[in-house]
């Protein structure tokens, strides 16, 4: 672990935050977008998530590990 | 020092965030007045005033709000079956360009008033909280429903309020 | 011989991570959906220099995902996922030292496995005026493996829906019964569990942007160890965090999208990892949308893992040659192209994947003879109603 690595991520998290503005309800057209979501693609995404854990040694992160985790 | 001002601009924010939401338009509160061209070419502007005496239901939508697209077709129906009562339905389309709204009301004709809002100076008058909202005022114009976002059932919720208006005005 | 038991495919939708933006109040799915996808992946063989005896085929896999969501009545939302994956080929047994030093791989025997998996998954969400909860339990079964898993989720919008927090459980309790288990000399039936918890914190920083960092973290307990390798022992129990970052930006000149994303991840076995994936979504009109994609990850070696089996230690002392565990990098890039009819969806993927010691940003001591290379192809399609 790298705690200065770590700090730098944390300020640049929370500088964005700074950077937040108001963005009124109707102002949200853009966010709203289809290719503006985290995740465009559900089954893609889970496809992803499931090829790079079954051929690396990572997992997690965005979400609590789903079941039928054969990590072995 | 960058930690400092970024922890200080979210707890700003932060209260901002709050303060804006206590000043919503609420039900039992007068209807903001307001002035707005219609969406379409050559066609009158559209202001409260002119309803005067009329059961009114204003609501925000726009073509990227998926419930929104759901509701208008419903509300056309809802149009025509109270508007021989003194109903009346201002749809005000905040879409910035507004030729988004215009798209879309290419393929889905609705026979009310929709006025065009694209700076969101009337939402903000409204104090507009989420995508879509809605106002029901009676004839004196005071806010008897506000409505927000659009589910399933949502009608029968809409048309009960839109009745016990009409009866008893 | 055929794959360590899989992990689950469940796609998560019915979390903060998968709706769209936070752009409108919360609110079950307007449309219902339902999706298709089919796809293969299949890794390069290997090469004489990498295993100079027997079979050089690794896997081929099928992979068949359906998924179902639809609102129900005013509050609550409905998801199915079914999974069905067939998988045939080969895996790495056991690896020893050629005559000039260097690591070869020895694939397992059998002249060809085949195995089939089936998965279904039921979720539920109930929304409220703020937020939403959900839960889900699923069931995975294959030749060799079964897993029962469940979960729990709530999230919860604040400062006018431009933050939102959720919070998730999940719980996994699985059975491995390893086939030809006396022919081998393998385990007869182990068990192992899982437990995790994860935090999600998105935020909408202006009318094009929004960031999302999320942390988890997962207990594991039990049979961890890989019962196909020739030799292989690992510790009972393991701990791992992550932590992922990600950041969309719309572009309005191109009208096209930004994705990036970075995780960042460590266990008790050893490993850390860096992962960072980066997308553009360019649109053509409203019908085709073309998105190239380019992903970076690299990972140290587990402190046991060792690129050479050694048989002349006790069964008892931790060791693996088990390429995952090795110290390697991996470029991987693809490009997806969609079609938009009215409301249907299509979509074809390919992605090329290498892995390869000389992409590690970590020092590599012993690097892995098994590395992987595999090309995929995906094709979707969803419609909605």
């Amino acid at each position: 672990m790298k705690p200065f690595r770590t700090l730098l991520l944390v300020t640049f998290s929370l500088s964005l935050l700074a950077a937040c503005t108001q963005v009124r309800p109707w102002e949200r057209g853009l966010l709203a977008r289809e290719e503006m979501a985290w995740r465009t693609n559900a089954l893609e995404g889970a496809l992803n998530d499931h090829i790079f854990f079954s051929k690396e040694a990572s997992s997690g992160g965005s979400n609590a590990a789903g079941g039928g985790c054969g990590c072995n | 020092m960058n930690f400092k001002k970024a922890s200080h601009a979210s707890v700003i924010a932060l209260i901002l965030g709050m303060s804006f939401n206590s000043l919503a338009v609420e039900e039992g509160d007068d209807a903001p007045g307001f002035l707005l061209p219609a969406i379409q070419e050559g066609q009158p502007d559209i202001s409260m005033a002119a309803l005067e005496g009329k059961t009114v239901y204003v609501d925000f939508w726009a073509s990227w709000c998926a419930p929104c697209l759901k509701s208008l077709p419903l509300y056309n129906e809802m149009y025509h079956k109270y508007k021989n009562q003194g109903f009346e339905i201002i749809a005000i389309n905040v879409d910035n360009p507004v030729e988004d709204g215009l798209d879309f009301l290419i393929d889905t004709p609705l026979d009310f008033l929709i006025p065009s809002d694209p700076d969101g100076e009337t939402a903000e008058l409204f104090k507009v909280i989420g995508m879509p909202t809605s106002y029901l005022v009676t004839p004196k114009g005071k806010v008897e429903l506000v409505h927000m976002g659009f589910r399933n059932g949502d009608m029968e919720i809409i048309e009960e309020a839109i009745e016990k208006v009409l009866a008893a005005n | 011989m055929k794959a360590k038991p899989s992990r689950s495919l469940l796609a998560i939708s019915t979390t903060a991570l998968a709706l769209p933006g936070i752009a409108i109040a919360d609110a079950p799915p307007v449309n219902s959906s339902l999706s298709y996808q089919v796809s293969n992946y299949k890794e390069d063989n290997l090469t004489r220099e990498e295993s100079p005896f027997g079979d050089l085929g690794r896997y081929d896999i099928d992979v068949h995902q359906f998924q179902f969501i639809s609102p129900i009545g005013r509050n609550f939302s409905l998801q199915v996922d079914a999974n069905y994956e067939d998988l045939s080929g080969a895996s790495p047994w056991f690896t020893t030292l050629s005559p000039s030093g260097s690591p070869i791989v020895n694939l397992s025997g059998a002249s060809g496995i085949e195995d089939s998996r089936s998965e279904l998954s039921v979720g539920t969400r109930y929304y409220l005026e703020n937020g939403s909860i959900g839960g889900n339990i699923g069931y995975s079964e294959e030749n060799d493996y079964r897993a029962t898993y469940g979960g729990i989720s709530a999230e919860r919008h604040f400062n006018n829906d431009l933050t939102t927090v959720s919070i998730s459980l999940s719980y996994s309790s699985d059975d491995i019964f390893p086939t030809d288990a006396e022919i081998f000399n393998r385990v007869i039936s182990e068990d192992k569990s899982s437990t995790s918890a994860a935090i999600n914190i998105s935020q909408i920083i202006n009318q094009v942007s929004t960031f999302q960092t999320a942390f988890s973290i997962t207990e594991q307990s039990g049979f961890l160890t890989d019962p196909y390798k020739l030799i292989d022992t690992r510790p009972d129990n393991k701990t791992q965090i992550a932590w992922s970052n990600s950041y969309r930006r719309y572009i309005r000149g191109s009208n096209a999208a930004w994705h990036v994303n970075y995780r960042f991840y460590h266990d008790d076995f050893g490993v850390t990892s860096h992962t960072a994936d980066m997308s553009w979504h360019q649109n053509f009109g409203n019908t085709i949308q073309v998105i190239p994609m380019l992903r970076y990850y690299n990972q140290s070696a587990a402190d046991f893992f060792t690129n050479v089996d050694d048989f002349s230690r006790p069964a008892t002392d931790f060791q693996s040659s088990d390429y995952r565990l090795s110290a390697f990098g991996a470029i991987s890039a693809g490009l997806t192209i969609k079609t938009t009819v009215g409301d249907w969806d299509a979509t074809v993927t390919g992605e090329r994947y290498l892995a390869n010691e000389k992409y590690s940003a970590f020092s590599v001591s012993q690097p892995s003879a098994a590395l992987v290379r595999y090309f995929r192809v995906s094709l979707g399609l969803d419609f909605s109603f």
